[in-house]
């Protein structure tokens, strides 16, 4: 047992997570489910959008440049960070430049990325999120359990004890509309006596230098409109080449992720507020982060710069569906959270991530830009072993086992002895527990073999002719 | 020029060189781009028929999507439908009214309008750019006569949409914006806010407005043409 | 007689090491299958195992080097058939990927490759054959195993073949294509997440009223029984090509034989 199988067992026990996981994921899948049996080119669309994708993958300089050059045009201020701690002292400058106390932010899984809401602690300045689960989840103190929902584990009655306490006019919270509405009032206000606020992007648009934000709750717009400053963190993988190439993206990411078609507020967001706008930032910063991108660039991982953060693939993965978001230890879950908590983590910190999967491939086959997410999980496989990360215990099972399937006579003839010391074990036909399978018995019975085995049995057949 | 950005890009280039030796140039680049988008048209799904108006408007009340929407025959007859709306829904006769022009110039007799919003303003009127009808979404440019917090701020929004500025393609909207300098923010407004956090039960007006209501003006149906 | 491609391959048959220790039953069954569809079929004595638990350890060198010895063992046979989609999908889709592009090794897995199949893809869509006078009066649901699934496309050809035996009743398990949980080395490095997804699969076996679950990987197989038994269940699984073969009246998975 380690860290990672003492969460997986704790959150397998975990009745109401469960609950909370079928509900998220089930409607997701059968939402998605829906939205892509009506839509009868959907494969050729995400061919095309994996097309897109690789493209600017492979031009990624070349986009980085036409999109900082439009930007800058645009009146934005562009940074560059390498990795998490300088695109945090890059935000966090930002907002003392501009005297922040307080900040608003809307989801970005990337700002999670960084820990930029650990580094605005530590500078001393309030952060507000103004999603409605990154609310939840920060009045709670918990990271997110899910890329698209990050409070699904959380249940109704959780959040009205939460709202009800730090909310200042909760009211009755009777209906979860009660609940949203006391978020809306809670709100409201700080929208408007913002510093800086901040947002990630899901598209950094080269020729216009514009970013672009998707929301079902308007939170975007609000955290980004009124504030004097708006600052914008971004993995550098989310650059289109253009606003019609985000429209091709978007028809796949909105379908994939909730099985809508658009959501409710997609905004292209082009510098600061110009002479004659009527409201908008004065100041409009970018920061271009890194992070282990172009690492991953250059180490096979270049189809993971693909990825739209759908969550597509953790609601249809058996593994996530039974353990959650949390169990996985990393910022990000799932199977796209198990390729990439290696690169952010260290392979050695997280290295039951790619093993704890059973290569079954439905998360590549929902992928809305077919990554290849098996591949990629057994090419951290081939790493781990390489690197002698495996323990010894397994190195030396599997050698012992590689000698023998190599050496026939020697494999017939332990077959030849495991086969009744095996049988010794069972009981009509049922092995339900036998040394050295604790892992297989612990749960289900074990299949009895055989007396002997097949090709025993075969030779005996043939000399019997 | 910093450091972070010459590292970054160098790592870039390195991988690159190595993966793809014989380098295009930038215009190769663009155009490879663009040849991707050739197979749009062709893997679009379904969604617009021959009549644009009317696939905009049974889109934008799909019950997914929650807007209302009515159909007017001209600007003059938009102050009565917002007050017809005001009345339905119970409303004080008092909106903040988008300062542009076309809606400052209209009769709004019986009804106090204000050109800026307020924190919790019930009721805004705007004007929207124009609407796809592909997704059922409309169009907001920010700008002198259009400020992007009146599609944000109000319990309510009452949208009015000349129904000759209905795209049909979403596709066919990018190629409108390339042909004019990029506003500071463009919104693509698909519907009345919403939100599935709190146990995936679907609540309305989650931060944005809880009810969008569309006043579309002009002819009731509208071939399809890309030209606008 | 049932409708046969004219020629009569030489069939290697590589029954996989699970079938070979576990359950020889499937081994027997795919060997009468496959002489009724007109093979010559022949059992290479060398074979051991394809290698899959190396590989997805992450040993790649272990795993070149099973695949090595399998592939010489193979390589001699007209066409080679296995009884499981996971460990065909292996040396169809894995074993040339194990090789530098180029090498003789490289060219020596493709050819192999192309060779090779699962053995109910093989029955119906190379031999194009269909069971006749084979009869069980059940009501039996059906597993997509996920690698013969994704990775060889094994969707129709069971489900086929299967609507051949007279009296045989096949009801749609939902979420047929759902991982069982089984994956190999998975289910005992990580048991209490196997566990809890072949208990979630284990209900929906339930929910159809099968008396029987099939499929086509006995890996799965042995998973979803062994959890069915250990939860009481009346349910009896057998691996499809043991009911092609008519050999459902004999002990089903983990009823001795």
């Amino acid at each position: 047992m380690n860290a990672f199988t003492d969460r997986a067992a704790r959150a397998v026990a975990d009745t109401t997570l469960k609950l909370a996981i079928d509900r998220t994921t089930g409607t997701a899948r059968t939402k998605r489910d829906a939205a892509v049996r009506a839509w009868p080119q959907f494969q050729q669309a995400r061919e095309l959008g994996r097309q897109i994708k690789d493209h600017v993958i492979a031009h990624l300089d070349h986009y980085l440049l036409e999109f900082e050059r439009n930007a800058i045009a645009s009146g934005a201020k562009v940074h560059w960070a390498r990795n998490a701690q300088e695109a945090c002292d890059i935000t966090i400058r930002i907002c003392k430049d501009a005297g922040a106390r307080s900040v608003t932010r809307a989801k970005s899984m990337l700002g999670e990325e960084i820990g930029l809401p650990q580094a605005l602690a530590e500078a001393g300045i309030t952060r507000v999120e103004t999603d409605l689960a990154e609310h939840i989840i920060q009045l709670a103190g918990d990271p997110p359990s899910h890329i698209v929902w990050p409070a699904l584990h959380k249940t109704r009655e959780q959040v009205a004890a939460l709202f009800r306490a730090h909310h200042t006019d909760p009211g009755a919270m009777a209906t979860v509309e009660a609940m949203v509405s006391s978020a809306r009032r809670e709100l409201r206000a700080k929208f408007m006596a913002a510093d800086v606020g901040i947002s990630g992007a899901n598209f950094l648009v080269a020729d216009t230098g514009a970013i672009c934000t998707v929301t079902n709750e308007g939170n975007a717009e609000l955290t980004t409109t009124p504030p004097r400053v708006h600052i914008v963190t971004a993995g550098i993988e989310k650059l289109v080449p253009s606003t019609a190439h985000a429209m091709s993206l978007l028809r796949l990411l909105v379908r994939s992720a909730t099985g809508a078609e658009l959501t409710q507020y997609t905004t292209f967001h082009c510098g600061p507020k110009r002479a004659g706008d009527r409201d908008g930032p004065e100041e409009f910063h970018i920061v271009l982060v890194d992070n282990g991108r172009t690492r991953m660039l250059g180490e096979g991982l270049a189809e993971m710069l693909r990825c739209l953060r759908c969550g597509a693939c953790l609601n249809h993965c058996v593994v996530y569906r039974q353990i959650g978001g949390h169990a996985y230890g990393g910022v990000y879950p799932g199977p796209m959270g198990s390729v990439l908590t290696p690169v952010l983590d260290g392979l050695a910190e997280s290295k039951d991530l790619p093993k704890a999967c059973t290569l079954n491939g439905m998360c590549q086959e929902v992928c809305p830009v077919n990554i290849p997410l098996p591949t990629l999980l057994r090419g951290w496989r081939d790493k781990a072993w390489r690197e002698g990360l495996e323990p010894t215990t397994t190195r030396g099972a599997l050698g012992i086992w590689r000698f023998m399937v190599l050496r026939p006579g020697l494999y017939r003839l332990a077959t030849r002895i495991a086969l009744p010391v095996m049988r010794l074990f069972a009981r009509r036909g049922w092995i339900a527990a036998m040394p050295l399978a604790g892992g297989w018995t612990r749960h289900r019975d074990l299949p009895a073999p055989a007396a002997q085995s097949f090709m025993t049995q075969l030779r005996q057949r043939k000399s019997a002719r | 020029m910093s450091s972070a950005r010459a590292d970054i890009l160098a790592a870039i280039a390195a991988t690159r060189a190595a993966a793809h030796p014989a380098m295009p140039n930038a215009a190769e680049i663009t155009a490879q781009a663009w040849r991707l988008l050739d197979m749009v048209p062709g893997l679009r799904p379904d969604r617009v028929g021959a009549d644009v108006v009317e696939s905009f408007r049974a889109r934008v009340t799909l019950p997914a999507i929650g807007a209302t929407a009515e159909h007017v025959q001209s600007w003059a007859e938009m102050p009565d439908a917002v007050r017809r709306y005001l009345a339905t829904h119970q409303l004080p006769a008092s909106i903040a009214l988008q300062p542009h022009p076309q809606l400052q110039s209209l009769d709004w007799q019986g009804v106090v309008t204000h050109p800026t919003i307020a924190v919790d303003e019930p009721v805004a009127v705007g004007l929207a750019l124009g609407g796809v009808a592909e997704t059922g979404s409309l169009i907001f440019h920010s700008g002198h006569d259009a400020p992007t917090l009146f599609a944000f701020l109000p319990v309510h929004h009452i949208v009015a949409l000349e129904t000759s500025r209905i795209w049909p393609w979403l596709e066919d909207y990018t190629a409108a914006l390339a042909t004019m300098p990029h506003p500071r923010n463009v919104n693509l407004v698909t519907g009345a806010s919403g939100t599935t956090d709190i146990e995936g039960a679907l609540v309305r007006g989650a931060h944005g407005p809880g009810f969008l209501h569309v006043v579309l003006i002009g002819e009731r149906s509208g071939a399809l043409t890309s030209d606008l | 007689m049932s409708e046969v491609v004219a020629d009569a391959p030489r069939v290697g048959l590589f029954v996989t090491c699970l079938v070979d220790s576990m359950r020889p039953s499937i081994g027997f069954a795919a060997i009468a299958l496959l002489e009724a569809a007109g093979c010559r079929v022949e059992i290479p004595t060398s074979q051991t195992c394809c290698g899959q638990p190396a590989l997805n350890s992450g040993d790649r060198d272990g795993a070149i080097r099973i695949a090595q010895h399998t592939i010489a063992l193979l390589e001699e046979f007209d066409h080679v058939v296995i009884p499981s989609g996971s460990c065909a999908a292996t040396i169809i889709v894995h074993y040339p990927e194990l090789f530098a592009h180029g090498s003789l090794w490289h060219a020596r897995a493709g050819k192999l490759a192309g060779r090779t199949f699962e053995l109910l893809t093989y029955l119906a869509e190379i031999r194009r054959w269909a069971p006749r006078n084979v009869a069980l009066a059940a009501k039996a649901t059906y597993h997509d195993s996920c690698s013969g699934l994704r990775e060889l496309g094994i969707k129709a050809q069971p489900r086929c073949l299967l609507a051949g035996v007279a009296g045989l009743a096949l009801t749609e398990l939902e979420g047929s294509e759902t991982c069982c949980g089984f994956g190999g080395t998975f289910c005992v490095k990580y048991p209490a997440i196997s566990n809890a997804i072949v208990g979630e699969k284990a209900g929906h076996i339930a929910d159809t009223g099968a008396e029987l679950l099939l499929g086509g990987d006995l890996g799965c197989l042995m998973n979803m029984a062994g959890k069915l038994h250990r939860a009481g269940s009346p349910v009896r699984s057998f691996h499809a090509a043991e009911v092609l073969a008519g050999m459902a009246d004999g002990p089903a998975i983990g009823e001795g034989a």
